[in-house]
């Protein structure tokens, strides 16, 4: 049986009169929602997009290998930048816990920086400016790399709330049978401290996903790239669009799931992201 | 260039640029309210149509990458003879995907008040109205103060999306792209953009935590 949550308690056990009414209701917003549908419908079919010229090359083979060959562009510029996200989260992340104040502070600064400045403008960074500093950057490292600063800020807090959540008493002991603050820190702390946040790190996944969807920016062969050179070949715009959307609407919906479900498996409530 | 260079040149840029970021930051994140709202109270109801399209619609939502609805409304839409204009389109994508987020923000607002409380309401005599109005709603809204801050900086950094398409007046992102396609703006014309986004998340950051402190419920 599904879990009750409270918006299933927030009604009592409905009588003969609410039964009714309630029916009516689930007749009507169906009836709504089929008249919305019907509308999408006539509006592709009145515009001639659904036409089969238009979706016919989705049974090819061809078209799917080259499609996930753009998922694995994806996958592989997120992939990088969520690790390399988590190299620098770990970064500003001993800066803000260590016990030498002036680091403190440029973790902070560090921090609230990368989350406070939107990813687009890192990435025009790395594609307009730093190629005119004279550094040449493989492809893939020009959207990782923004992506994953982007991202570090946030990592990073993720990270700390972890190692917040180590009981105190588990420090003590580490220390009281003489192990050295670093050791204490790097096989006491640190390890707990992942296995509460790994459900938050992988909901983080779903928005580096999303952030390396601007590697058309700079033509990098990810999903949304390679669907662009889907639409030139067959002069099919939006069915193309509407077929990647999809694909990465699925994609992060499974990342979510994964997150719930391992944060369920260790008894936390489940994040939400961003 | 050095920065009174960039300010002497763009400096009124910047501002407006400035100025329109935080208008369609505002005018995105009331829109993602109303919206968000509306879909949660879908999501509540008892009736079963309205909730399922209330959950597929924050999944979908939740789920697209900005840039993804963008493109679709800006050159899928026109072929369906649904013709937006640039700052139309932008201002959709940046009311519909915050208003996913803040219908789950809600929902977790509202399921963080837990069963028993709402059994006791009930077992007081309250009607549903009643156990709304005082006990469910007041909860989930101080509940949720904390991440609509968040929501609000995420908006923010969503807004950035409309420099994917030609505005006038331009965004914040828009203007650094803008001046570094034509001129060699350097890492300055990027750190004045960064510093006034920065400025703006830290600040709506302090309002938030203030308001959070004022109403929050202690355990």
């Amino acid at each position: 049986m599904r879990e009750l949550t409270v918006r299933d308690m927030l009604y009592e056990t409905p009588g003969k009169e609410t039964r009714k009414k309630t029916a009516v209701a689930t007749v009507v917003s169906l009836l709504v929602i089929m008249v919305f549908l019907c509308y999408i419908v006539k509006l592709f079919s009145e515009s001639g997009q659904l036409d089969s010229r238009y979706w016919f090359f989705f049974t090819k083979l061809t078209t799917w290998k080259f499609l996930f060959e753009g998922i694995l562009g994806t996958l592989e510029a997120s992939l990088l930048a969520g690790t390399s996200a988590l190299a620098i989260g770990f970064v500003f992340m001993c800066m803000r816990i260590c016990v030498y104040k002036p680091l403190n502070y440029i973790g902070i600064a560090l921090v609230e920086f990368t989350r406070g400045v939107p990813t687009l403008l890192f990435i025009y960074f790395f594609f307009l400016d730093v190629p005119k500093m004279g550094i040449n950057l493989p492809t893939v490292w020009r959207i990782s790399l923004p992506v994953a600063i982007s991202a570090s800020g946030m990592v990073s807090e993720v990270l700390r709330s972890g190692v917040n959540a180590v009981p105190k008493g588990q420090r003590e002991a580490a220390l009281s049978i003489g192990m050295r603050e670093i050791n204490v820190f790097l096989k006491i702390i640190f390890p707990q401290a992942v296995r509460y946040i790994i459900p938050a790190l992988v909901s983080d996944l779903v928005i580096v996903v999303k952030d390396t969807t601007f590697s058309y920016i700079l033509s990098f062969p990810d999903l949304m790239q390679n669907a662009k050179v889907l639409i030139s070949n067959y002069d099919a715009l939006l069915s193309v669009y509407l077929v990647a959307g999809v694909i990465y609407i699925l994609i992060n919906y499974f990342l979510n799931r994964i997150s719930v479900s391992l944060a369920k498996r260790s008894g936390m409530t489940p994040v939400v992201g961003r | 260039m050095t920065i009174s260079e960039l300010l002497s040149q763009y400096g009124d840029k910047y501002v407006e640029a400035l100025l329109t970021t935080w208008q369609l930051t505002f005018i995105s994140f009331a829109g993602a309210m109303i919206i968000g709202i509306i879909i949660t109270v879908m999501r509540v109801c008892p009736v079963k149509p309205l909730r399922i399209s209330g959950d597929i619609y924050v999944q979908i939502f939740r789920n697209i990458p900005g840039a993804s609805l963008l493109i679709f409304l800006v050159y899928a839409l026109p072929n369906l003879q649904v013709i937006l204009s640039y700052y139309q389109c932008v201002l959709i994508a940046t009311v519909l995907i915050p208003a996913a987020f803040a219908s789950e923000y809600l929902m977790s607002g509202i399921n963080a008040i837990g069963i028993g409380q709402i059994e006791a309401a009930r077992s007081l005599g309250m009607d549903f109205g009643i156990m709304m109005r005082k006990v469910v709603i007041p909860q989930a809204v101080r509940f949720s103060i904390l991440p609509m801050t968040n929501l609000l900086i995420a908006t923010m950094l969503t807004t950035s999306l409309a420099s994917q398409v030609p505005l006038n007046p331009k965004d914040l992102t828009g203007l650094v792209s803008y001046i570094n396609t034509r001129d060699t703006g350097g890492v300055t014309s990027f750190l004045i953009s960064a510093v006034m986004y920065c400025g703006t998340a830290v600040i709506i950051g302090q309002i938030g935590s203030y308001i959070d402190r004022k109403v929050r419920i202690v355990r």
